[in-house]
């Protein structure tokens, strides 16, 4: 074991690396590129044996990575943003297979308008998908996330292949210290791929993922599908024990700082859930019993455990960094559907921020905890409110006199 | 292994097998050139295959729990078979490098795919697979449209056929896929039709031998989509040969040649003729003028080759 | 409510004798409901297609389960159970064949508890592959049992539904549809429609139990199991080999066969297995000294 300075790209590397993965199908994207290149480095130097192929598309890349799964070597990929949307028939595809594999998402924002900051709309439409889902706070749990998701994957219960998300620049680019494991520890943690029925060889015929043109089959497949990832809850925490027990780090399915005994709650995933666990410091100081609940698992919804970590608040500020148009935030939705119906639910107060890389102030943090104690005070719901200043709407005001400036002076049309 | 399994080699159509590697109740047309293609393709490749399938009119093929392949089959999408046939192909090169798989566990690695995909949707990750110089072949049954879904004008519907969005004749043209594989400079490539089974069964072992990219490209007569009647599968096929519409050539070694040079050429009219997709350039009266525009482009074609 | 399900082969027209007798019902006033229904089965496989019509909106949907009226465009799918002709058929249905042999003939085969009418086909059909007009026929027929689609409807709804055709078919199939309508006069109004839904068990809902990946996955582990399929169902014409001038070569039939279905038989001489032969008539067409014939499958049968 040793400890170095590694961003998220690099630990998501190192995740690979220790994951002794065979074969890399590639496609370069921001803010993910850096990590294809680093195996690209290692492979070609002798440094690791694995093998990397660029592919000309997400689709494709995530093609081959499911068959080369398929054929029973172990895999890695890695894509963001517009990639991982490009490839998206295939995320909805290759579940069904039930052949694992590890697929990390730097989260970017996505088009339109286009660009390259971050924000979680990229990897919650891959929700319904089938690959299980694990959001990453730090550097550290990058690489640790990915060892856990390869054990995840393979389970003999589950067989589905997993997303691991960091979000873009503020992990991707953003160099932390990260405890790199020794590769015969990792090996211990992480055996090598057994893939069991999942091969395709000469004395084996099979025909795979082949139609099913009536309900009943297709229902059952899809369902399977749905029961695998329900395993997963219990496969993690056997997963996420041994990973603890081997190497001392907890990485639990919800994150819960401070929240046992908290009035109000903060709920949210990835990078700037270590403002919110700051911001619950700060309000403890002045006196507000506030607290962070965290899903790293999204898929499977640990419903339970965040039900258990919930119950008994009295308002919950969900801080979703994504958008579902014409709905809102997808996380509040989520966690209204878990809590719903159960006594002690907490007043639910829904904030849409972060998109686009928009930074969450200390200042919001505690505006958005006292906006929802207020909420539980009145017992009335507040109407979900996007974190935008009015200085924010200033400067787009700005920014569109010069966009808009320009017939006026080419003569007057409008 | 069974004979059955083992291919052996085929010199005169006497030497076809008489069992064969494809079990019949599959969903396909009655008549289905693409079919007969495909059956006579496996009988000579043998059953160490895995087809890796792009969406088209052979995804119903294995339909749970029914496939009647004795090798190996995975559907992939439209666009991305060659990626499909990449991850195996790779991923068995792996296992057997390490050793975790014996080398007489191999298999060959055939991209299976409709003209939909070939022409249109899946030509830039053949375009890629050919560059990276993976090691397949690639199986196309041409039958000049989305057939499956009714047969839709596609990249491969030649001039003025009529198809289900074209109702008084395609205005594009075909697009010579050949050439756009040779272009490639692949290891191999070859246009074959399942009416001339001896060509096909030369050009497939000559591919089956190589390695690197691999083009069979079959002209795949289709009985409801070009509106013909069944029986006459073969007969059309031996006609769009006999025209010279369907030039029987093979490209290895930065060499085109051709197997079957038509000579004295058919005229064109005999093979429109016979397909109801073709129907409007004779009733109610005859289109001379797109009739001939047809032929000077065959003709053009083979002055070329000279 | 009507309820009417006319069953043929896909490529005999029970998708459009369905749709003419649906636009005729509306032009008559009525709700309508009309959708066919085939799976990945082509050309001459066994396919359906139904037609709802009442005077109040229709809110039923999908399969019919209990038709007031079933037709068979092609009678040889009467007798097939893979065709499911007499599926849901009860006591006050009425079952319309289109056949050329009487309905006393086919009484004893069906043993169906209800009222079995037949149409005879357009002449010369039978010697057919697939009998042209057999469907508007039907369409026809079905109007006039049903009693309450006048002749005018009945051509309008044709003329709309067949439009792109051209002037010439569109005659000919006016005439067929008039045929069929006038043949079952005697029996207009047969068809009551007042049956009652059909009453389903309550269900018996399980807990899907997780199963082992290696058997949850759409992955067909056997081989060749597409044997088990009956595509020879979809024939209406058989190639019938001549051993007398076979000449056993058969690597001819058997390499152009699209379906595998020819193979050798023990003596060298080529075996056509009819259990999957789609009737493509392809070897007959390549046999070099003409030995394969093409008949009729009813009369092959």
């Amino acid at each position: 074991m040793s400890r170095e300075l590694l961003t998220g790209n690099a630990a998501a590397a190192w995740g690979a690396r220790l994951a002794d993965v065979d074969y890399v199908p590639a496609f370069p994207i921001t803010p993910q590129t850096e990590i294809i290149e680093t195996l690209a480095r290692w492979y070609e130097g002798g440094e690791a044996p694995g093998r990397l192929v660029m592919l000309e598309s997400e689709h494709s890349m995530v093609t081959a990575a499911a068959a080369a799964a398929a054929t029973g070597v172990r895999v890695f990929s890695a894509t963001s943003s517009q990639g991982l949307l490009y490839a998206m028939e295939m995320i909805y595809a290759v579940p069904g297979w039930r052949a694992p594999f590890v697929l990390v998402n730097v989260s970017r924002a996505l088009a339109t308008p286009i660009t390259l900051e971050p924000d979680h709309s990229d990897v919650l439409a891959a929700r319904d998908s089938g690959f299980l889902q694990i959001h990453c706070a730090n550097c550290q749990e990058v690489l640790d996330s990915i060892l856990i998701a390869y054990r995840l994957a393979e389970h003999a219960r589950v067989r589905l292949p997993a997303i691991v998300n960091l979000d873009g620049f503020y992990l991707s680019f953003t160099r932390e210290p990260v405890k790199i494991p020794a590769a015969a520890e990792a090996r211990a943690f992480l055996p090598p791929f057994a893939p069991g029925e999942v091969e395709f060889r000469a004395s084996k015929p099979v025909s795979r993922a082949v139609a099913a043109l009536g309900s009943s089959p297709y229902s059952y497949f899809r369902y399977q599908t749905h029961l695998a990832a329900l395993e997963a809850l219990g496969a993690y925490e056997e997963v996420a024990r041994d990973f603890e027990r081997r190497f001392g780090r907890w990485h639990p399915a919800v994150e819960c700082y401070r929240s046992e005994d908290a009035e109000v709650a903060f709920l949210m995933i990835g990078a700037f859930s270590t403002k919110a666990r700051d911001a619950v410091d700060r309000l403890r100081e002045k006196g507000v019993a506030a607290g962070l609940v965290r899903p790293r698992l999204l898929r499977p919804f640990p419903q339970a455990a965040l039900r258990s970590a919930l119950l008994g608040r009295r308002a919950v500020a969900v801080v979703d960094q994504n958008l579902s148009m014409g709905s809102g935030g997808v996380l509040a939705g989520e966690l209204a559907s878990a809590l719903y119906g159960c006594r002690g639910a907490p007043m639910i107060a829904r904030f849409v921020g972060g998109l686009g890389g928009r930074d969450i102030t200390a200042e919001e943090f505690e505006a958005m905890a006292t906006e929802a104690r207020a909420a539980a005070e009145t017992g009335e719901a507040p109407a979900p409110r996007l974190l935008y200043t009015a200085a924010e709407l200033r400067e787009v005001r700005k920014l569109q006199a010069i966009a808009l400036a320009g017939p006026r002076e080419a003569g007057g049309r409008s | 292994m069974s004979e059955a399994l083992q291919p052996r080699p085929i010199r005169s159509l006497k030497d076809f097998p008489s069992e064969h590697l494809l079990a019949g109740g599959t969903p396909m047309c009655a008549g289905c050139g693409g079919l007969q293609v495909l059956h006579e393709v496996n009988d000579v490749l043998g059953a160490n295959t895995v087809f890796v399938n792009a969406a088209g009119c052979m995804t119903l093929l294995a339909s749970y729990p029914y496939t009647p392949f004795r090798g190996s089959w995975l559907y992939t999408s439209m666009a991305s078979a060659p990626a499909g046939a990449q991850g195996v192909r790779d991923a068995l090169d792996i296992l057997i490098a390490r050793k975790r798989l014996a080398p007489e566990e191999d298999l060959r690695a055939v991209v299976l795919t409709g003209d939909g995909s070939a022409y249109g949707m899946g030509l830039s990750a053949t375009s890629a697979a050919i560059e990276r110089g993976l090691d397949f072949l690639y199986l196309c049954y041409d039958n000049e449209g989305y057939g499956n879904t009714g047969q839709q004008a596609s990249g491969a519907t030649p001039h003025g056929a009529r198809t289900a969005t074209s109702t008084r004749g395609h205005g594009g043209a075909k697009k010579d896929l050949f050439a756009i594989w040779a272009a490639h400079r692949p290891a191999y490539a070859a246009t074959v039709i399942g009416s001339e089974p001896l060509d096909l069964a030369k050009k497939v072992q000559k591919a089956a031998a190589l390695k690197g990219p691999r083009l069979i490209l079959a002209l795949a007569p289709c009985p409801p989509g070009w509106d013909f009647d069944a029986r006459d599968t073969v007969e059309i096929g031996r006609l769009a040969v006999k025209t010279g519409l369907w030039p029987l050539r093979e490209y290895e070694n930065g060499r085109i040649a051709h197997t079957r040079v038509p000579h004295p050429r058919v005229p064109v009219e005999e093979y429109l003729a016979r397909q109801g997709r073709f129907r409007h350039l004779f009733e109610p009266r005859r289109d001379e003028e797109a009739i001939a525009a047809i032929q000077a482009e065959v003709d053009a074609y083979w002055r070329a080759i000279g | 409510m009507f309820r009417v399900r006319f069953h043929g082969r896909g490529g005999q027209g029970a998708k459009t004798a369905s749709q003419i007798l649906s636009s005729a019902l509306f032009l008559e006033g009525f709700e309508v409901q009309d959708a066919p229904r085939y799976g990945a089965e082509r050309r001459g496989a066994a396919m359906f297609a139904y037609v709802r019509a009442a005077r109040a909106p229709i809110q039923e949907r999908g399969v019919i389960a209990r038709p007031d009226l079933v037709v068979a465009i092609d009678d040889t799918l009467a007798t097939m159970p893979a065709a499911a002709v007499l599926q849901g058929v009860a006591q006050d249905t009425v079952v319309l064949i289109q056949s050329a042999e009487p309905a006393e003939a086919w009484r004893p085969r069906l043993n169906a508890p209800c009222e079995l009418l037949v149409l005879a086909p357009p002449p010369g059909a039978a010697a057919q592959a697939e009998a042209p007009f057999g469907g508007v026929r039907c369409a026809g027929a079905a109007a006039r049992l049903l009693g309450v689609v006048g002749r005018a409807s009945l051509e309008r709804a044709l003329e709309a539904e067949l439009a792109g055709l051209g002037e010439r078919l569109i005659e000919q199939n006016r005439a067929h549809a008039l045929a069929g309508f006038d043949a079952l006069a005697p029996h207009a109004g047969r068809v009551r429609g007042d049956a009652p839904r059909a009453a389903e068990a309550p269900p018996d809902w399980i807990a899907v139990p997780l199963d082992d990946a290696a058997i949850a996955a759409p992955d067909i582990h056997a081989t060749g199991t597409s044997a088990a399929s009956p595509t020879g169902l979809w024939r209406v014409l058989r190639p019938v080999i001549d051993y007398e001038h076979c000449k056993r070569c058969v690597w001819v039939c058997g390499t152009y066969c699209p379906d595998s279905a020819i193979r050798a038989g023990e003596d060298g001489r080529p075996n056509i297995d009819y259990d999957h032969c789609k009737g493509c008539m392809v070897c007959v067409t390549v046999c070099p000294p003409h030995a394969i014939h093409a008949v009729p499958e009813r009369e092959a049968a």
